[in-house]
């Protein structure tokens, strides 16, 4: 039995959602979708799910997760009641529920909450840099070092327990019971989709959609591996130089791009911004650009004189490692990839039975 | 015996002539002593063989006229025109049926179809052979209508029938007109008040000097029949000579110890026997219920203007058509029926309608503010068990209606609608999709598996097994439940047993033809209109009036009324009154008359439709129907009968 709440709509607006009332269940949206099958029937249950207002249900599910946005299903509604956006406002409402710490909803439902956090951030930094009488070695040297902490502390205190806590809901609270080979078994596939989001090939939109993300993702992840494990800024191995370069050149084109998409809003699924986007594409971006620009000064031995680019470039690092990653769309990397793993623990019991039954 | 009859057989294009030889049915007939001509023709309907025809009878002098053609059903009038064209008495033409009887029913076999043509064609020869002329019976007719129920319908149908110049006399029941809208505030599509429309209708039925209007008043006897109903109406007085001076009214209801539920809104609250409707109601005079008056007499101390001495009266009309436009009754919900009558807040549309009414700032009832109102949908409509099977058609409009309203009038209200499916059809569709769009949540059940309401601690709630959400088990905690009620006929419908009209599955009054005669009942010269029929919304209603007005008019305009004179004949000789005929006649056409000394029965040719119900119950064989009797019946077998 599951009560009606009626007022959980007007929560869900502050994550983006639009007209969820306009829905009347005609199912147009699950029909066109092509990623939604048998065991996982999305988006109308998630709509009529999300116009009742049945919160448990949706905490547990993990089907806003397995879609990909590629806003088909907003395109042929009906009613325009916008289902795409819908799955990616309930994408978004689930990492405020899954963060421990409460902050991730805090930080998408209040644009002056995030101003004043990135503000407060910025004025650490710099009167830390004052406190280090803008010395550019020192900074650096703790800048490399934060990287490294930010990493370590983000994963071990956000990440880690937030995961944990997807798996609380999505697995043991609808009592799945996996048994622990499909844990084992399932490793394979959360390694193919964190790296390769391989899913959004089953969309039916353009797939250069797909590629750029990919190479996003595979540059963005190598250059924190350059920038922290191989010390970009300080090495002096050409290899090293020249594959962040890449690196960073690739981010910020890439961002660049999907920056000039959600002006365009050409495609259904750049057409809606959510705040945390544009957060999202503009430090991914500013990180890229930055990067490639402090590593260029050190190259042609500008930024000793030049500290501010250092800076401008750290105030970025920090924002993005002490926000966007923990409670901001960062998060989606790990959500999605965990969901498909955990989707393989659900449907194994599933398919055990499914087979007992035709014996 | 007639000499010269004409008889035609119909190839009806291949119809009748693929299966059967229309050539050797001619051949077999023509020789028959009494048949003047014989033809066969490819479409006995058109028009080039109607004048032929026409000519024959003319040019020939034919005494009689036979076509064997398609089923009477068809045609008959048809050919009863042509041989009324040519001067003939239509009652000297018979109609022989060889298609649907003959060559359908037989294809597969075309030697015994044509033998069975001959048969029936052989068997009109017969009856025409001995057919009379016959004339109509003519009546005259009072050019006056009674409408019985002032409501919409039926102040409407007043208006009308007045404007077209026929006297009318608007009979209701109760001491104020408006019947159901009268109740009812804003009503969906022009948003209107019902009170306006009242308003609107009450003052063209007053001003125009055709119309008569009885409030307090009652049909209670009937005879006659159509042309001339003789209706007897009482007329109960309201026990008020004017209106009583300023605010001195308010005093006299103050003071009147009586206290009765409020019909005028669905009992949810009382009034005095002193009583009106609302401030600005018509005609604009309070009344007193005297079922309930103790006679104490305060109200009469504190105004001057009540009068105890109004005796009530009795009234003779004669009327030439009568037009009902009774109306309807909410369903009033079984004790228990989603714990109507058990849990407080539980309440009917028309009940929910009246509270909105009441309430200005806030909803609230009883002392509980409403914020959550959960509507059950089809309450006493499309019932699984009981015997209302039918939709009601208004409900889901309306209810949804309603709900958008509440939502405007008053803040932070949510509305859940329990629905089997929800019927806003036509234009309505668009309260629907303003009501979704306002965030109103919709629940769907089966009709086998209906919603539950029930009480926990100070809780309503209200749980379904929601089909829209994969059957999920839902539940709704409500300030308010709402049961969303059909229409039923009249509790009180002793008006349709006065006049003798008979009652659809439903219990509603029951129309001739559903399409093709809508507005007429088998009772001629009563018409019905408006929800009395069936449940109609408000515009349904008025269309529904304005068409028995008309039909109604039409009968009573002409002066004079040509009815059928294809009806049951009494032959005083052999009869000795034993009342069977009487029990079994459907329209009470007979009556016990005295001749010489000797009681016998009469037909009332006007009210008799010949169907020949009494015939076969007479036990003295007295009855005849006029156009059948048992003599043409008597040939047309023994010429069935194959006589070799």
């Amino acid at each position: 039995m599951a009560r009606i709440n009626p007022e959980f709509t007007n929560e869900l607006k502050k994550f983006g959602a639009f007209d969820t009332n306009a829905c009347y269940n005609c199912g147009n949206c699950t029909a066109v979708c092509s990623l939604s099958d048998e065991d996982n029937s999305f988006p109308r249950k998630m709509i009529r799910y999300s116009v009742l207002g049945l919160e448990s249900e949706i905490q547990t599910s993990l089907d806003p997760w397995l879609c990909y946005y590629c806003g088909e299903c907003s395109t042929t509604c009906p009613r325009e009641a916008d289902p795409g956006e819908l799955m990616m406002s309930l994408r978004r409402w689930l990492s405020a529920k899954y963060d421990w710490t409460g902050l991730s909803g805090l930080l998408y439902k209040s644009k002056t909450a995030s101003a004043i956090a990135f503000l407060l951030l910025l004025v650490a930094v710099v009167w830390f840099a004052a406190y280090e009488q803008f010395n550019i070695e020192t900074v650096m040297h703790y800048g490399h070092f934060f990287e490294m902490a930010a990493i370590t502390l983000v994963f071990t205190l956000i990440l880690l327990p937030n995961i944990i806590h997807m798996w609380w809901l999505t697995v043991l609270k609808p009592g799945i019971k996996a048994p622990l080979f499909a844990y084992f078994k399932a490793t394979s596939e959360l390694v193919v989709h964190m790296f390769t989001q391989k899913r959004t090939l089953g969309c039916d939109d353009s797939q250069v959609r797909w590629v750029e993300h990919f190479i996003l993702v595979l540059a963005y992840l190598s250059l924190l591996f350059t920038t922290v494990f191989l010390n970009w800024f300080s090495s002096q191995s050409v290899f090293v130089i020249v594959l962040g370069y890449v690196e960073s050149v690739l981010i910020f084109l890439v961002t660049f791009d999907f920056i000039r998409r959600r002006i365009q809003k050409n495609d259904e699924v750049s057409k809606y911004s959510h705040p945390s986007d544009w957060l999202f594409v503009i430090w991914l971006f500013l990180i890229g650009l930055t990067a490639f620009v402090v590593r260029l000064f050190i190259d042609f031995n500008f930024l000793v004189n030049n500290i501010w680019l250092y800076l401008v470039h750290l105030i970025v690092m920090v924002q993005w490692a002490l926000l966007i990653v923990p409670f901001g769309k960062w998060t989606h990397f790990l959500y999605r990839s965990f969901a498909i793993y955990f989707n393989c623990l659900t449907l194994a019991p599933q398919k055990l039975e499914k087979q007992a039954d035709a014996l | 015996m007639k000499k010269k009859v004409g008889v035609y057989i119909c190839h009806c294009g291949g119809n009748i002539s693929d299966y059967v030889d229309v050539e050797k049915v001619r051949q077999s007939v023509e020789s028959i002593n009494g048949v003047y001509l014989a033809k066969t023709t490819m479409f006995a309907c058109a028009d080039s063989n109607q004048k032929d025809m026409v000519e024959d009878i003319r040019e020939q002098n034919l005494d009689g006229v036979v076509v064997a053609a398609c089923s009477p059903k068809l045609h008959l009038l048809t050919f009863r025109a042509v041989v009324e064209r040519a001067g003939m008495n239509k009652y000297n033409f018979v109609h022989a049926n060889i298609r649907e009887q003959v060559s359908w029913a037989h294809s597969d076999n075309k030697t015994g179809a044509t033998e069975k043509a001959i048969q029936i064609v052989k068997a009109a020869i017969a009856k025409v052979q001995n057919s009379e002329a016959l004339e109509p019976v003519k009546v005259q007719a009072t050019k006056a209508v009674a409408v019985i129920g002032a409501g919409v319908a039926g102040m409407r149908a007043a208006i009308e029938l007045a404007e077209a110049g026929s006297e009318v006399y608007l009979i209701e029941r109760s001491f104020f007109v408006g019947g159901r809208i009268a109740q009812w505030d804003n009503i969906c599509g022009t948003e209107e008040t019902g009170k306006e429309l009242v308003t609107r209708l009450y003052d063209e039925v007053i001003k125009h000097k055709h119309v008569t209007l009885f409030t307090g008043a009652e049909v209670i006897e009937n005879r006659g029949s159509v042309g001339n109903f003789m209706l007897k109406v009482k007329v109960t007085p309201r026990y008020f000579k004017l209106p009583c001076s300023d605010g001195k009214l308010q005093e006299a209801i103050d003071v009147c110890p009586v206290i009765v539920p409020d019909e005028f809104n669905f009992n949810i609250t009382s009034r005095k026997a002193i009583y009106h409707n609302y401030p600005s109601e018509y005609p604009q005079l309070p009344a007193i219920d005297m079922e309930n008056c103790t006679r104490c007499g305060k109200c009469e101390n504190v105004c001057s203007s009540i009068d105890f001495t109004q005796k009530t009266e009795y009234l003779n009309l004669k009327v030439g058509s009568v037009l009902l436009a009774t109306g309807y009754d909410p369903y009033e919900p079984k004790k228990g029926e989603f714990a109507y009558g058990e849990i407080d807040h539980v309440v009917t549309l028309p009940q929910f309608k009246r509270i909105v009414h009441y309430c200005d700032e806030k909803l609230s009832y009883k002392g509980k503010d409403i914020k959550h109102i959960a509507y059950i949908y089809c309450v006493g409509s499309r019932q699984v068990d009981g015997e209302n099977k039918y939709c009601s058609r208004y409900c889901c409009t309306v209810n949804i209606h309603t709900a958008i309203t509440v939502k405007k009038k008053y803040k932070n209200i949510y509305n859940y609608h329990f629905n089997r499916g929800i019927r806003t059809y036509g234009k309505q569709e668009v309260w629907y999709d303003e009501s979704s769009r306002l965030g109103d949540i919709y629940l769907q059940s089966f009709d086998n598996d209906p919603p539950v309401v029930e009480k926990r601690g100070d809780k309503i709630l209200v749980k379904i097994k929601d089909v829209l959400t994969t059957d999920k088990q839902l539940e709704v905690v409500a300030d308010l439940v709402v049961l969303v009620t059909g229409m039923v006929p009249r509790k009180d419908n002793s008006i349709g047993n006065l006049l003798k009209i008979p009652k659809g599955r439903d219990n509603f009054f029951n129309e001739i033809h559903m399409k093709l005669r809508p507005v007429e009942t088998v009772i001629d010269g009563v018409t019905i209109a408006g929800a009395s029929q069936g449940p109609k919304n408000v515009m349904e209603s008025v269309n529904s009036a304005l068409a028995a007005a008309t039909k109604s008019f039409s009968l009573v305009d002409s002066g004079e009324l040509a009815l059928e004179p294809t009806v049951a004949e009494v032959d005083e000789q052999t009869c000795e009154w034993c009342g069977k005929c009487d029990e079994a006649c459907p329209f009470n056409a007979f009556e016990k008359v005295e001749i010489e000394g000797k009681l016998i029965a009469r037909v009332n040719p006007v009210v008799c439709k010949g169907c020949g119900m009494c015939l076969p119950v007479c036990p003295v064989n007295a009855l005849n129907l006029i156009g059948l009797t048992d003599k043409d019946v008597e040939n047309m077998i023994s010429a069935l009968i194959p006589n070799d």
